[in-house]
Order: structure tokens, then C-alpha cells, then sequence
């Protein structure tokens, strides 16, 4: 097992510093000055250059990729070009917000998606079936950018439960979570049911019904224990992706996370706050995806057993 | 079951928790959230907005953009040499030091320095010096006579004591305006105080113009103004406890050309271009009218407007006519790259005057990119058309940054390398004038050239747009989009408004 996590933590590190190389050249090659953006089209040359230089971005990129990854070394992010807050801190403000989001998403996503997945696969080919599968499909066509607003009309403005947007209040984040988890829980509802419709063929799950247990004893506390395999493969994956790729979502709801400010980082050219931003997302990936291939050992003793071997 | 029974459950405890926002303070909906509350380095149009109602100036401007007095009173003693006497009495910053000539000299001295970097040192560049006589006066001495010199001094005033002690602005700002600075800490969110009555103004960062819309008609902000799309603005029209107002603004829409490509560089091509755009059409059905036509840069209002220019009207055929003459036919099409943000509404547009150019036979690329990207090109010449805005211009002297042909980027904005002998001299000529009068006439003269030359087409001065909920009164909207109106508006107690919570309704 301390093999199998050491080598997780160094293959971990490397993607992390691959990623963190790749997007600081990538940001630089993208058209546009980031000194043009603070300073605006008036300002003379010799402020430019004042800047510039109070900046460090008059040094090649090169000797800029080297002091980014001296000052990574240190744990320091660097400064926000505006605000001249440290990353650190800026992402720090975000982070909280994206957290509840992605975990109010995933806990939304996993109550819808466990009964309807589950029922879908006992009631194969019945209508709660087809119900199921083609909420499922709804799920994963309509884009947030449409079902967001669709449910600030109908919760907020013509019912009055939620607020608009916001993270004012506890019941802001309702349909934010909604809208987030909305697709996942589509694809998760698919997956729970293939998965299920799998393991309700195997031998053991035969026997068990020849002993006379009941078929929800059968479906919950059998069945279900090995379908639920490959989908804490996906609940990894989407975890990820619920993370690092809210933008929208948290654009319709003005939700206060890192997929907004990385935008509005983009837009601005402020370096080190994108920087910050993308090695915050690239971390979430690997740790989520090293925890669950961790978790997954636990739940299968063969992937353990065949990973010492 | 159980766990949709959970689900249910929790969206009903969720709900439970919506908390009514405080009905004491006035919540206005921004497009986008200040981004320095520091105005010696602030220069995006938030910050520079609210940044006017937490400190004060010297200089204001009146409806014809001429300078007046703000906090002080000038008087010219030779061409290069201004006083300036602070009005009495003189104002509080909040920290309860009297606001005096010290720290006018202080901040102006700050931003001149060349090592402060301040994005605004370049327009004050003819200040030799400035000195303080005695605690209400102080004197600017410059290095050439400029009668419009006055309408430069809008620095925001900051104390003296604090600059000295590397205050930081941008965290806490400390002025003499009408408000006072009471929080920033969360993201998106700006809490101010006004020091006439204690009314609080929460500024919220609400990007999505839907959702601004929505917030605004559920009582969760109770004013925004401007950056909706025309349609948002007519849904709000419709709704009757909202009130909508609109007034003519200044923020200039244009069309671009760089005149250095051969198929743009050519007068025939740009005047068939302006007279296939049906502004007329565009403004009365895709701007809701919330617009007038522009022939120049200023309106005709502004002290130095001209009144009397030629208009390039819609007519497909003279503008079919102009680019046979130009050698462009059906068999040899006129084709263009036209380069434009990614706002979905100036998208739209674009496609607009993309389908009217097609009329003609102009075959246009359009082209979107994001702000950095597109601005960058501009910059750098490579377009061939263009559509902007000039958004918040008062002074003239903006057309030698725009049209002297030594003001190519980075030095001007002359982003189309447009380059007039005529134009050069009558901009010299400006420098040498002793009075505004005099520099009114050579503006109006220039803008006569520029009108003929088209190295922009005008499109529109697009309206100010305020919308709020009933419980507002008094604001008072400002041709430059400022919000100045929150100096005098008033949150009426929603109780005194029958019909104003008709949320049920929609």
C-alpha cells in the first residue's frame, strides 16, 4: 500500500508541475498585455515600462517560468497584478465557495441519480424505465446557461423559494447545486443502472434470491455493493470536473468561486492569479483522482490484493 | 425513496433559511465590480465611479462639458500659471482631518512622480510644478499655455497624511466625498455609507445581465443602470413595479478603418460603407431607440461640437454606385475581415451591419475575439474594420490622441494610422490658441475634415439607462453614466408602496 501511494504522490507531482509549466507558457503566448489592460491606451511609454518592470514582466520568460517555480517552491503563488493581494489569498476567498458548490452539487446529483438509476435497472424496460432514462437524457442536453435561468424564473420569481443569485443565504445555494448537478446526476443515473443491470446477471446475486431473500434486500445490500464500483470511478472524475469547471454555472448565479475568477483572471491578463487558478484545479484533479483509486482498493480487495502483488 | 424523501427535505429546510435582505440599504446591480478603490492607479470605469463619490476634485464639469469649480475656485494669472483657492468651508475626509491645499499638492505631486508609475501622469504632462501658497491656496505653473488646462485637474483628493504614510488606498479608502467606505471584504460585494443621513449603498457584482434583470424584479437589488441589452430594457418597461428612465448619453459608437490597407485606405470604399449602414433602422429596432445618431465624436451640445456636418445618409444605391467607382462589382467582390469583442451584443450588431454590407455586395468576415485579444489587434493594426466605443470623453485634446498622425499606438490611439497634414496643423493650431473659443472653432474645423476624410464612421451616442424598483426615488441619471444620482436618492419604506412586492404576479 505505501508503494502504491508513494508512486500515486510522485506520478501526482509531476502532472501538477507539467501542468503548472504548460499554462505559464500558454499564458504568455495569448495576445495581449496585461500592462495595456491596467494602464489603459493613455498612458506613456515610460509608465509602461515602470510597470513593467515593477511587474517582472520585463525579464524573458524564461528567467519568469524560473522565478515562478522558485517562488512555488517557497509555497508563495505570487501577487495579483490588481489587487496586489497574494494568490494565495485571492484563491483562499474563492475556494470555500467552490467547495460548497461542487459538495452541494455531488450530494444533489447522488440523491437524484441513486433512485433513479436503481429503479431503472429493476424495472428494466417498464415505464419507470423509460421515465428514468429520459430524464436522464434531458439531464445531459440542456446547458446550464438555460436551465439556470429557467429555475431562477420558476423558484425564485414565480414560486419565491430562492433568492436569485448569490451566497447570501443557505438556500442561495440550492439551485446552483441543481443546475450543476443536474447533468451529472444524468450521467451517474445511466451509469448506476448499466452498472446494476451487470451485476443483477452474476451467479451470487441468483443465490441469493434462491435463498428467498427479499428482492430490495437483494437489489441494496448485494447487488448494489458491486455496482456502485465503476461509479466511485465517475464520482471521482466528476468531482474534478464539479471543481474546476463551474465557470458557468457560477457566472448565471454570480457564485463567488474559482471558475468565475479565473475567467474574469483570463479577460484581465492577470498572470499569476490564472496561474494560482489552474494549479488549484490541476490539485483537486490528482488528489480526487489518487483518493479514489485509493478508496476503490478498499471497496475491491482484488485491486488491492493485485496492486501488491 | 427514502433518499428522495431526504432531497425534499432538505430543499424545504434550504428554502426555510432564505433570508428577506435588509430593506435599509439600497442594493445597485453592477455589471462589473470596481477593481482599485485606489484612484491614483484606478482607471477602469467602476472604480473611477465610485471612486467620484468618495472623494472630491477640484475641477467638475457642466452639461456642455466645460470646466467649473468643484472644491475650488480658479483664477489665471498669466497663460502658465493657475490658483487655485479651496471653497470654504472645506470638507472632512473621514478620518476627520480638514481637507486643505497640502493634500491637493500631495496628491498631485504623487501622481506626477514618474516612479509612482500612475496611469493618470500622462494627461497632467504640462504641469511644471505645482506649490501651496497658504492652507487654502496653492498655484500650478506649467510648461506651455493651454486655455483648457483647468478640465485636466479631476485627480480625486486624498490627505496628505496618509499618502505620506503609505496608506493602503486600495483596501481603505479614506476621502472627503458624500460617502464613506464601511466594507469590502467579500468578493463582489462593496458596502458605503452616505455621510448626509447614514444611508447605506451596497454596490453587488452581478455580471449575467439576465440575472441582474431577475434580481432586480424579485427586490434582491433595488437600482442598476446601464450594461442591459435593449430587450431586458423593454421586459422592464413592462413591468410595473419597476421604473425606467432613460437620458441622452455621451459614450461614442463608431466604426473603424485602418487606412493603410488598400481595399479600407480607399474614400470610396469608407463612404459606401457609411451610406449602406442604416443607423436610423439599427437604433429604432435593435437599440429600442435607446440611442441617437452620432456625426462626430462629441455631440452637438458639447462646447466644442460642430452643429453643422454632413451626414452620410442610408442609400443602398449611391454606396452600390461608390464601389464601382472604387472597381468593385458583383464579379469582383469588396471582401472584409470586420473584428469585433466577444459581447454577445456587440456580436449582434455586427451582424447586423454584416447583413446590410452584404446588401451592397461587401462580402464581411466577422470576426469575435475576447477583450484581450481583440484590443491587442486593434492596436496593432491588424483589422481592417473595426466597432468600438469612446466611453466617458469630456475634453477635446482627445482628438490629437486619436488623429495626429505622431499618435500611432503605444504613444495615441490613432489605432487606424490615419495621418492628415490638415488635420496635424489645425492640432497644432490648438495648442497656440489663447482661448476655448478659439480652440471650439479649429475642433469643429478638424472634425469638418475627419467627417469627409472618414477614418471613422459616427454610429451613436448610446442613451444612459437607469432602472429601479419603486421604492426608489430622486436619482438622477448623468449623460456619462457617473452615479452621482446616489447622492440625492432616496430607499422609500416599501410599507409606504401598496403594489410594490408583486412578486406572486409574475
Amino acid at each position: 500500500m505505501a508503494d502504491f501511494l508513494l508512486s500515486r504522490l510522485v506520478s501526482a507531482l509531476v502532472v501538477i508541475l507539467g501542468v503548472a509549466t504548460l499554462v505559464f507558457l500558454l499564458i504568455h503566448l495569448v495576445p495581449g498585455d496585461p500592462v495595456d489592460v491596467m494602464l489603459g491606451e493613455s498612458a506613456r511609454a515610460t509608465d509602461r515600462e515602470a510597470l513593467r518592470i515593477a511587474l517582472g514582466l520585463n525579464l524573458p520568460v524564461s528567467e519568469q517560468l524560473l522565478v515562478y517555480f522558485s517562488n512555488l517552491a517557497h509555497l508563495d503563488l505570487g501577487r495579483s497584478l490588481y489587487s496586489n493581494l497574494p494568490v494565495s489569498q485571492v484563491l483562499a476567498e474563492r475556494i470555500p465557495a467552490t467547495l460548497e458548490l461542487a459538495g452541494a452539487a455531488l450530494l444533489c446529483a447522488v440523491l437524484i441519480a441513486t433512485p433513479l438509476g436503481i429503479m431503472a435497472a429493476v424495472r428494466r424496460g417498464e415505464a419507470w424505465d423509460w421515465g428514468a432514462m429520459g430524464f436522464s437524457m434531458l439531464g445531459v442536453s440542456i446547458p446550464n446557461f438555460w436551465l439556470g435561468p429557467m429555475l431562477i424564473l420558476l423558484f425564485s420569481l414565480w414560486l419565491g423559494w430562492t433568492p436569485v443569485s448569490g451566497r447570501d443565504s443557505l438556500a442561495g445555494l440550492i439551485l446552483p447545486a441543481i443546475t450543476l448537478g443536474s447533468a451529472f446526476a444524468a450521467i451517474l443515473a445511466r451509469m448506476i443502472r448499466s452498472s446494476l443491470l451487470e451485476v443483477l446477471g452474476e451467479d451470487y446475486v441468483r443465490t441469493a434470491r434462491a435463498k428467498g431473500l427479499s428482492e430490495r434486500g437483494v437489489v441494496l445490500r448485494h447487488a448494489m455493493r458491486n455496482a456502485w464500483l465503476p461509479v466511485i470511478t465517475l464520482l471521482g472524475l466528476q468531482l474534478g470536473a464539479l471543481l474546476g469547471g463551474a465557470v458557468v454555472t457560477e457566472i448565471v448565479f454570480d457564485w463567488p468561486g474559482v471558475g468565475s475568477l479565473m475567467i474574469d483572471s483570463i479577460q484581465k491578463r492577470d498572470f499569476p492569479v490564472v496561474q494560482g487558478c489552474v494549479l488549484f484545479i490541476s490539485l483537486v484533479y490528482v488528489l480526487v483522482n489518487t483518493l479514489t483509486d485509493i478508496v476503490y482498493g478498499l471497496v475491491d480487495p482484488r485491486i488491492r490484493l493485485s496492486g501488491s502483488r | 425513496m427514502i433518499l428522495s424523501r431526504i432531497f425534499a427535505l432538505s430543499l424545504l429546510i434550504l428554502t426555510a433559511c432564505s433570508q428577506p435582505p435588509d430593506t435599509q440599504i439600497l442594493r445597485m446591480g453592477l455589471a462589473n465590480a470596481p477593481l482599485n478603490l485606489d484612484p491614483r492607479f484606478a482607471t477602469d470605469a467602476a472604480s473611477e465611479r465610485i471612486n467620484r463619490l468618495l472623494y472630491q476634485r477640484l475641477v467638475e464639469f457642466d452639461d456642455q462639458s466645460l470646466p467649473v469649480a468643484g472644491i475650488a475656485d480658479w483664477e489665471t494669472l498669466s497663460p502658465t500659471h493657475y490658483r487655485f483657492r479651496l471653497r470654504q468651508p472645506t470638507s472632512r475626509f473621514t478620518h476627520e482631518k480638514l481637507l486643505d491645499a497640502a493634500d491637493v499638492v500631495a496628491t498631485y505631486q504623487f501622481v506626477l512622480d514618474p516612479q509612482n508609475a500612475s496611469p493618470h501622469r500622462s494627461a497632467l504632462e504640462l504641469i511644471e510644478d505645482v506649490t501651496q501658497i497658504d492652507q487654502q491656496t496653492l498655484d500650478f505653473h506649467l510648461k506651455r499655455s493651454d486655455p483648457l488646462f483647468p478640465a485636466y485637474l479631476v485627480l480625486a483628493i486624498q490627505p496628505a497624511d496618509l499618502l505620506a504614510s503609505r496608506h493602503p488606498f486600495h483596501e481603505q479608502p479614506v476621502g472627503s466625498g458624500p460617502f464613506r467606505f464601511v466594507d469590502h471584504s467579500k468578493p463582489g460585494h462593496l458596502l458605503l455609507e452616505r455621510h448626509r443621513d447614514g444611508q447605506k449603498v451596497e454596490f453587488i457584482e452581478v455580471k449575467n445581465p439576465t440575472v441582474r434583470t431577475l434580481k432586480l424584479l424579485r427586490g434582491e437589488i433595488d437600482l442598476l443602470q446601464n450594461d442591459l441589452a435593449p430587450e431586458l430594457v423593454g421586459y422592464l418597461r413592462s413591468r410595473k413595479e419597476v421604473e425606467v428612465a432613460n437620458r441622452p448619453g455621451s459614450n461614442f459608437s463608431y466604426i473603424g478603418f485602418n487606412m493603410e490597407d488598400p481595399a479600407t485606405g480607399n474614400p470610396l470604399v469608407r463612404r459606401a460603407i457609411a451610406h449602406a449602414i442604416d443607423r436610423e433602422t439599427i437604433i429604432s429596432q435593435v437599440l429600442n431607440s435607446a440611442a441617437h445618431p452620432a456625426l462626430a465624436l462629441f455631440p452637438s451640445e458639447h462646447w466644442a461640437g460642430a452643429k453643422d456636418l454632413e451626414s452620410y445618409d442610408y442609400s443602398p444605391q449611391l454606396a452600390r454606385s461608390l464601389l464601382a467607382e472604387a472597381g468593385y462589382d458583383a464579379g469582383h467582390p469588396l471582401k472584409l475581415v470586420y473584428k469585433t469583442s466577444s459581447d454577445p451584443f456587440r456580436i449582434r450588431l455586427a451582424t447586423i451591419i454584416q447583413s446590410q454590407l452584404k446588401q451592397v455586395g461587401i462580402e464581411v468576415d466577422l470576426r469575435s475575439y475576447d477583450w484581450g485579444t481583440f484590443f491587442g489587434d486593434i492596436k496593432a493594426g491588424r483589422f481592417q474594420i473595426y466597432s468600438l466605443a469612446w466611453v466617458g470623453i469630456r475634453t477635446p485634446d482627445i482628438f490629437r490622441y486619436i488623429f495626429a498622425s505622431d499618435s500611432l499606438p503605444p504613444k495615441g490611439a490613432n489605432r487606424g494610422r490615419y495621418s492628415s497634414p490638415e488635420v496635424d496643423r489645425l492640432l497644432k493650431e490648438v495648442e497656440q490658441a489663447k482661448t476655448l473659443a478659439e480652440q471650439a472653432n479649429l475642433y469643429r474645423q478638424l472634425q469638418a475634415i475627419l467627417q469627409q476624410d472618414l477614418p471613422y464612421i459616427p454610429l451613436w451616442y448610446e442613451n444612459q439607462i437607469f432602472a429601479s424598483r419603486r421604492t426608489v426615488t430622486g436619482y438622477q441619471l448623468m449623460t456619462d453614466g457617473n452615479y452621482d444620482g446616489l447622492e440625492q436618492v432616496v430607499l422609500v419604506n416599501k410599507r409606504e408602496i401598496p403594489d410594490a412586492e408583486t412578486n406572486a404576479a409574475y
